[in-house]
């Protein structure tokens, strides 16, 4: 670890040569050095005032200078800062330079800041000095003073902390006077300004060093702003058309630089290195002037600056870029000499610039220019360097920077298999040969007038090729690069490439890729036409195959086949974050209809390595996000592959991403994919619980690293609450959408028969309460805990064969038979199971009542239908509010242990219907409101709104990407930080700083999500029934409350109690408060995310609503007066980009801002604040893109 | 933007740093981060041999000559082969101010020189001269060109 910066520096600051005895501060300087073998000496020594005192007290005299033996050497800040003082007021100038420069200057860089104080002095030998040496150290610490004015104290160097109270305290003594910051920045501003402007040719050189430590002022004062615009348009008014320099004939025939062009050259690179410092003048004319000018400027640096700004404007005034580049194009051809420029950056902005450029709807009446811009662009796929080599193919797959859109992409990837590079008409001169001959110095690209050697045959004209060819020779030679900056550069541009594919595939309906035609001759302006053509017949659902190496032709597929297994070899790297990168790239490249064996392989292989950091294993996991969101048909291989982290390195990912990639890969695996996203999700549960030590020959041993065990069954346990939240979702099973009453016949099946039955009518609901059961019986504790929970909520919400399926399993668990009779051989984990078996009893005891409850209601009302058919009676009203009653005591009852849409779930049975509705608009009750029953009112109901009841949509397609405000707090706000990774993460951002890996551990290990349910929700819930006073388990749940009392006291209650006492007493202490703050302070359970969309009301249910409130009693009008608040509109934010797919969806940027108007079936109908690219304003988005 | 330059002895202390719009917050968990990487890389490393890393966005290279661990931190358009670039400015320099690859004590002893380089070779959080001819001729005020 880092030790105190600096440490080492003491050496340099007590550089005199220390007597024998004194080991800490060794001789420096040329008496004596350490032999190179020695190896360095640890100095951590901290600078202290004691310390500081003894080295002044200690350390002898003598100079290497051979200056007066008398006069001390500077040791401290205060002697430095003094002899600054004194050597700038010194007669005798050589002398003093000389200590200055070899004593002085070094020692104060080593300081993190430099003082004020300093000031005066620094300008005194600015304007005496004439000392070259002296003069650049002045300038750079004349530049830090101004940098540091700029930056609140935010030094941007490191070093030792300046001590300037030891300076100025010591300066004051000696008479000085305290100089602050505010003071000797004007001066030094004054004095730089002045020199800046100076244009004596001789001094040319210190008015250039003079700029550039102005342009350190802080550039927030108007004043300072003006005066280097000032400065620097006069310059370039001047110098700007210096064009080339000139040379001449020496003597002796050597050829020199003109002295004139030589100095218009470099004032123009030190006006045009200002400007790009300066704040870029979008507006000005004069400042796209100059900097296009620029571009021919004799010196490469100069290019690249005027270059960087240029491309930067490019992206905002693309119009006036286009036609000064165009014309400044024309004119000379200066963007083809860029070409040969000796700087790696020039060429790379010189890419950015022609891919902007070659882009520009501007510019579509000139196709000359247009393709000229392109053929650079295409041309710099050749050059030597591979920075800019690669920044070309970025550039042509449609990579610019973050904001790039998925049309964008796919357009790239069009681009790069279609178009092919016909090579410039070499001029008289032969040209290099472009993979052969790359120079160091660049000059020796395609179709560039060479300065190569005159030995050289005349090269042939190279036939056109294609631009996918290139690519892949490119990156393949990349690929087998031993330096790993390249290879790992080599890798990201791969990845690049297969987000370009999977935008094509997405968008433009490419599988893979057809044979290229190598013999087309083709510009590349045809090229990019010939582009946009296909992918309008691909829009129009003409969709391409696959088409392998067919004789003698080289395809897109063999091409990439060949780059993946160069990618693959680049997993043997020794350096991990090559090989993280290596990895992501095999996860973009993979296809979604090739076996995806041997990524996992590679996987495995490397999350066997305990080196991998955890911030890269999350890095790939967010990989599979945002593979995922190009892809979701790849839902259950992504799945597939993030289980191998989830069970391999439990312990490292990020339990917030996981879980994010299953939700989202359960919701966009489609009607088709849920099942096997489910089956994805629950292989997890597979996975034999975490062992805890055994004994082997008397000694105990570790099995497995205990973090990834408790990690692991945290996992698990995600997993299984998961299932029981979606299994529902995922086997479009609902209780409430069936029409027609559980078949008499089915019900009278034995269990087996009924099981099967079950299994034939709906496998994903059969398989998931299967793996429920097992969980519910094999695992450790914590986790049949949950998959009891789950089994009941999907009981509740399953209508016949699955109810009476879990209810009898359940019933034979609690009674301890089901473990010896479902699976007998599975061995224990040594915990105490009770005297079940399974140590559930009391848990699952709750949950029964419900079922009897749900049951006996059932009994009673095919009773009293037949009663009443037979009897040939009408209903009473009487008789209908018994029922009702006993309708809402059942909603009541199943609402305290999951999510169900009050209006349309029947506790009673789809028969009861017609009856209940009766009822209900008799007496005007809303559906949704419940009745009045306070605990109700206060728990569960007020989760509810109203609103929802008249939209048919009540129920969310997955509980957890539903956001309403209960859930917000729950699993999707404990979400909220995966969604936010995943967000950085797809936005390209992230630059914050690596935390301690022990932070890490803190942040990524223990799950968030899982300790607020399980931790705060099962704890709470104990201590408020305690609290409460509430009765026993063992109590009648006859009543809501006391089914909530007594479900309390039992983890099979556990949410359900908690959550609704502490919702009653945060009712009572925050009844002013907003409900969503209320809401947001909700426990966990589970049935609180489901409510999706309720809290998206319309005006006239809220209406009807608040006007039934002010019949009922004072909580539920608190409740309702809440929901008066929810009238106004909702906003919310657009988590991902979205492309419409059809005339009613919505496109949608990560971060708009959006009014939600309502839902329907998981999606909102939303309102933008503003038009978007495409003029809409208002469509459909999925729920899941929006975060409210 | 070139985020971080920073020199260490092959000990891990640090012994020149220069930060460019980093929070001061974040400048520790950098310094922490860096000097991870030269202890589980370095020490066997050969002299000159480039090593690179990531964190999200932002690329760090890094090499070792003599006895001065170096790194370089950048983002955007200063990725990995970028800052390659940028190392090699870097190490140029300091092997011509040094005149050899440097030992701690010799590195320090240039120490001035060597921030001169540096000022000359990122210019607020940008790569200015590569060159180190032209760098040698701007540390001594001389023109560019002539």
């Amino acid at each position: 670890m880092a030790q105190e910066p600096g440490a080492s520096l003491m050496d340099l600051i007590t550089s005199d040569p220390a007597p024998s005895g004194n080991p800490t501060f060794p001789p420096l300087g040329k008496s004596e050095r350490p032999s190179k073998n020695v190896p360095p000496r640890k100095s951590n020594v901290q600078m202290t005032p004691e310390l500081l005192s003894s080295i002044k007290t200690s350390v002898p005299v003598k100079t290497s200078l051979g200056l007066p033996k008398q006069k001390k050497k500077p040791v401290s800040y205060s002697h430095l800062a003094r002899s600054l003082q004194e050597l700038s007021a010194s007669a005798d100038q050589k002398t003093a330079a000389k200590q200055l420069v070899h004593q002085v200057f070094p020692k104060l860089a080593v300081y993190s800041s430099v003082d004020p104080s300093l000031a005066p002095s620094l300008l005194a030998l600015h304007q005496s000095s004439e000392d070259r040496s002296v003069l650049r150290y002045v300038y750079y610490f004349l530049a830090r003073l101004l940098a540091e004015s700029g930056a609140q104290g935010v030094t941007p160097g490191g070093g030792l902390p300046t001590p300037n109270w030891d300076a100025l305290a010591d300066l004051n003594l000696a008479g000085g006077t305290v100089v602050t910051r505010a003071e000797v920045v004007p001066q030094i501003i004054t004095q730089l300004t002045a020199e800046a402007r100076n244009a004596e040719p001789l001094l040319h050189p210190r008015r250039i060093a003079a700029l550039k430590a102005l342009s350190f002022a802080p550039t927030t004062s108007n004043d300072v702003l003006s005066t280097l615009y000032e400065i620097v348009f006069g310059i370039l008014d001047k110098v700007a058309d210096a064009g080339k320099l000139r040379r001449k004939k020496g003597m002796f025939g050597r050829q020199s630089v003109d002295k004139e062009s030589a100095l218009r050259s470099n004032l123009q690179y030190a006006a045009l290195s200002t400007l790009r410092r300066l704040p870029l003048d979008s507006g000005n004319p004069a400042f796209l002037h100059r900097a296009v000018q620029g571009i021919a400027c004799a010196d490469p640096v100069g290019v690249r600056h005027a270059l960087s700004v240029v491309a930067e404007l490019a992206t905002k005034d693309l119009t006036a870029v286009a036609m000064a580049v165009a014309k400044l194009s024309l004119a000379g051809g200066s963007l083809q000499e860029v070409l040969q420029i000796h700087d790696v950056l020039a060429r790379v902005y010189l890419a950015r610039l022609c891919y902007i450029l070659s882009r520009a709807r501007v510019l579509d009446e000139r196709p000359e220019v247009k393709s000229q811009f392109t053929t650079i662009l295409y041309q710099l796929l050749l050059d030597p360097s591979e920075r800019v080599c690669f920044e070309a193919i970025s550039c042509v797959l449609g990579k610019f920077d973050a904001s790039e859109s998925l049309e964008d992409r796919a357009n790239g990837w069009v681009l790069l298999t279609t178009a092919i590079l016909k090579f410039p008409e070499p001029p008289s001169q032969p040209a290099k040969d472009a993979s052969g001959g790359a120079g160091k110095d660049g000059a020796t690209k395609e179709g560039i007038p060479p300065r190569g050697p005159k030995d050289r045959q005349a090269p042939r004209p190279r036939r056109p090729q294609p631009l996918i060819k290139l690519v892949m020779r490119r990156l393949e030679s990349a690929l087998r690069s031993s330096s790993r900056p390249v290879l790992h550069g080599a890798v990201r541009i791969v990845q690049e490439l297969g987000k370009s594919r999977a935008s094509a595939v997405a968008i433009r309906g490419y599988t893979v890729d057809d044979i290229v035609q190598q013999d087309d001759m083709v510009n590349p302006t045809a090229d990019i036409n010939k582009g946009d053509d296909e992918a309008g017949d691909s829009e129009s659902g003409h969709r391409r195959t696959v088409s392998m190496s067919v004789a003698g032709k080289e395809s897109i597929a063999g091409m990439l086949a060949s780059l993946i297994e160069g990618v693959r070899t680049t997993t043997a790297c020794e350096c991990v974050y090559v090989r993280a990168a290596a990895i992501k790239a095999l996860i973009w490249m993979q296809s979604p209809y090739e076996p995806v064996e041997e990524l996992k392989a590679i996987i495995t292989g490397e999350l066997a390595d305990p080196g991998w950091p955890a911030a890269l294993l999350n890095d790939i996991m967010l990989t599979l996000h945002a593979r995922f969101k190009a892809t979701p048909e790849m839902a259950v291989i992504l799945l597939d592959i993030s289980r191998l982290f989830a069970t391999k390195v439990p312990g490292k990912i990020d339990s917030d991403v996981l879980q994010l990639l299953w939700k989202t890969c359960l919701v966009g695996s489609g009607a088709d994919g849920k099942h096997n996203a489910l089956e994805a999700v629950t292989v997890v549960l597979d996975l034999p619980p975490p062992q805890p030590l055994q004994m082997v020959g008397g000694r105990a041993t570790d099995r497995a690293d205990p973090k990834s065990a408790i990690a692991l069954q945290r996992l698990v346990q995600a997993a299984v609450w998961f299932l029981g939240e979606n299994a529902n979702y995922a086997a479009g099973e609902y209780a409430w959408e069936s029409a027609t009453s559980p078949s008499t016949a089915l019900m009278m099946l034995d269990g087996d028969k009924m099981v099967a039955a079950a299994s034939s009518r709906n496998p994903t609901l059969a398989g998931a309460i299967t793996r429920l059961q097992r969980c519910a019986i094999s695992g450790s504790w914590e986790v049949r805990i949950i998959a009891a929970q789950a089994l009941v909520t999907v009981a509740i919400r399953s209508g016949e064969p699955y109810r009476i399926q879990i209810y009898e399993f359940l019933h034979t668990l609690a009674q301890g038979r089901t473990r010896e009779k479902v699976i007998g051989a599975e061995a224990t984990n040594g915990e105490d199971q009770g005297a079940s078996g399974t140590g559930l009893s009391s848990i699952i005891a709750p949950m029964l009542r419900v079922l009897d409850e749900m049951y006996k209601g059932q009994d009673q009302f095919v009773k009293d239908m037949r009663q009443h058919d037979n009897a040939k009676q009408e209903w009473t009203d009487d008789d209908l509010k018994r029922l009702y009653d006993t309708h809402e005591r059942l909603l009541d009852l199943v609402s305290l242990y999951c999510f169900v849409p009050r209006s349309k779930y029947l506790p009673l049975g789809p028969t009861s219907a017609k009856l209940i509705n009766l009822y209900r608009n008799e007496h005007r009750i809303d559906a949704n409101a419940g009745y009045n029953d306070p605990a109700v009112a206060t728990g569960i109901s007020d989760l509810l709104d109203g609103a929802r009841v008249g939209r048919g949509v009540e129920y969310p397609p997955v509980n957890m990407d539903t956001g309403d405000e209960g859930n917000v707090t729950s699993e999707w706000g404990n979400n909220q930080p995966g969604v936010e990774r995943v967000n950085a993460f797809m936005k390209g951002g992230g630059t914050d700083a690596p935390g301690d890996d022990s932070s890490e551990e803190e942040e990524t290990r223990p799950s968030v999500s899982y300790d607020d349910m399980w931790a705060k929700t099962l704890l709470d819930g104990s201590d408020s029934s305690e609290d409460e006073g509430g009765s026993s388990g063992s109590s009648s749940p006859d009543s809501a409350a006391s089914s909530r009392h007594g479900s309390t006291r039992f983890a099979g209650g556990l949410f359900t109690g908690g959550h609704a006492s502490r919702r009653e007493d945060e009712h009572k202490t925050h009844r002013h408060s907003s409900v969503t703050s209320g809401m947001r302070d909700m426990s966990t359970k589970s049935e609180s995310p489901k409510t999706s969309g309720r809290k998206f009301a319309t005006s006239a249910r809220n209406d009807s609503m608040n006007s039934d409130s002010t019949t009922r009693d004072s909580p539920r009008m608190s409740v309702d007066a809440g929901s008066d608040d929810r009238q106004e509109p909702q906003f919310g934010k657009a988590l991902y980009d979205f492309t419409a797919g059809g005339d009613e969806e919505l496109n949608l940027t990560a971060g708009e801002e959006l009014e939600i108007e309502y839902e329907v079936d998981g999606w909102f109908s939303v309102r933008k604040k503003r038009p978007g690219r495409d003029g809409k304003i208002q469509g459909l988005v999925p729920v899941l893109y929006v975060s409210y | 933007m070139i985020l971080c330059v920073l020199f260490t002895n092959r000990t891990g202390n640090v012994l020149l740093e220069r930060f460019h719009g980093l929070p001061a917050e974040e400048r520790l968990h950098w310094r922490s981060f860096l000097v991870k990487l030269t202890t589980e890389n370095l020490k066997t490393a050969r002299d000159d041999e480039v090593f690179v890393a990531s964190h999200k966005s932002v690329f760090i290279v890094y090499t070792v000559i003599g006895d001065i661990c170096i790194f370089a931190v950048g983002k955007e358009v200063y990725d990995e082969l970028a800052l390659m670039e940028v190392l090699n400015a870097v190490t140029a320099s300091v092997k011509e101010v040094c005149r050899k690859d440097p030992s701690e004590r010799l590195f320090l002893e240039k120490y001035g020189k060597v921030c001169l380089c540096l000022d000359e070779i990122i210019s607020q959080g940008a790569l200015e001269h590569t060159d180190k001819d032209r760098i040698r001729r701007l540390t001594r005020l001389k023109p560019l060109a002539e």
